[in-house]
């Protein structure tokens, strides 16, 4: 395997191929998770899990998976995952497992994990899959982790759940609602393409 | 194995999801079976917290054993409601209530004292409220504000609650708060009949 493509399928996914705000996917669990930053680590821990071992799992058994079932393979191996993500959390982690709600098992429905799963999994050796299973993964998670950050800073002077800000601040309630999540999203979106994908374009 | 034959476009396909669902299961239910127990052991735990914070009996926090013997200790439950040993050496009563939120059924224990009025505190168990907004129903400043006093309440803005029936809302969740309220009011009325009943 060589080097550059290592090297290239770990950079697509975290910089101009980014699932969030490059391909506008996973959107659904961006707006209803980044609340708190809490949960949005251990939300981001739960996708990077799924999609780094489903795809090596669907790369490994992919020349055997008949094309016309495949999406059922597919999202039969990604829910297996889930579950278990889910089973694990709420042994381990009640409290967590308890805010998260149905969140955690709609992980399965995120269109990144799919759509990796179907444009690289089933084309790339298991190896190379894992690595751009855990890139996407990545390039996921800090998007979310930024949005969160902001969102629960502002929305509630606090972060992790510790007082950050002067208690004086003046909470901004809509932070903390799905519209809060929508606005930060645009304006991460809106610096993200002006400042980096605008000099990757100018460049050609 | 030919591409189009019978086999591969029939019974191959069959086969394989066949196949595959019987491991996933097969991890799934084996990964469950292995954390079954300890599922079971936190929901317990919670339910019996959830009474002792109602009753508001203090408890070693994180160790699910430490609660377990201070709820063996000092409540036994009855049909429906448990009697409680307050920290005080008297009698309390901790019954469950629920009932509409802003989005979703909001499930409370409530406890009371000997006489069913003066109350010990409350304990959500569970909701479906704005996270950061109606959710900070689960927070102490607001459960613990119940201890001591006497419904049925009147929500005030959030800091200005002083006397014995008034209790602090949560600003921007309003709704959340009188939902919250009028749950633990009619809890309070129904609180002589639930504990009476046998």
């Amino acid at each position: 395997m060589a080097k550059g493509v290592v090297k290239r399928t770990f950079t697509k996914p975290i910089g101009k191929e980014n699932p969030v705000f490059a391909q506008i996917l996973g959107i659904c669990s961006t707006l209803a998770v980044t609340g708190q930053l809490e949960n949005t680590v251990v939300m981001c821990m739960g996708v990077m899990f799924t999609t780094t071992l489903s795809g090596a799992t669907l790369s490994l058994i992919r020349k055997l998976i008949p094309g016309r079932i495949r999406m059922m393979v597919e999202t039969l191996v990604i829910a297996t995952f889930v579950i278990i993500v889910d089973i694990v959390l709420r042994a381990f982690a009640p409290d967590i497992w308890r805010q998260l709600g149905p969140y955690v098992g709609l992980i399965i429905t995120n269109c990144i994990i799919m759509g990796r799963a179907e444009a690289f999994a089933l084309n790339n050796p298991s190896g190379l899959s894992l690595i751009d299973g855990l890139a996407t993964g990545v390039g996921y998670s800090y998007v979310l982790i930024i949005i969160a950050f902001f969102r629960e800073l502002l929305g509630t002077g606090e972060l992790w759940g510790i007082q950050i800000l002067n208690p004086d601040w003046t909470n901004w309630t809509i932070m903390v609602l799905p519209a809060g999540a929508f606005f930060m999203l645009a304006i991460f979106i809106w610096v993200v393409k002006g400042a980096i994908i605008k000099e990757a374009q100018d460049g050609r | 194995m030919k591409q189009d034959s019978f086999f591969s476009l029939r019974v191959f396909p069959v086969l394989f999801m066949a196949a595959i669902t019987l491991v996933c299961i097969t991890v799934v239910t084996g990964i469950h079976l292995a954390t079954e127990e300890r599922v079971r052991l936190n929901e317990l735990v919670f339910q019996r917290m959830a009474v002792l914070d109602a009753a508001g009996i203090d408890y070693p926090e994180d160790d699910a054993e430490g609660v377990q013997d201070v709820y063996e200790q000092r409540v036994s439950s009855e049909n429906g409601w448990y009697t409680v040993e307050l920290e005080d050496g008297e009698t309390g009563y901790v019954i469950s209530v629920s009932g509409a939120g802003l989005w979703g059924e909001i499930e409370l224990r409530l406890g009371f004292r000997e006489n069913l009025e003066e109350m010990t505190g409350i304990a959500v168990v569970s909701h479906n409220e704005t996270p950061g907004l109606g959710a900070r129903i689960e927070e102490q400043w607001f459960t613990e504000q119940f201890r001591g006093k006497r419904g049925p309440f009147e929500a005030v803005p959030e800091g200005t609650a002083e006397q014995e029936d008034e209790i602090d809302g949560i600003t921007g969740a309003t709704s959340t708060t009188e939902a919250v309220k009028d749950i633990i009011n009619r809890g309070i009325r129904e609180a002589p009949s639930i504990v009476g009943e046998d």
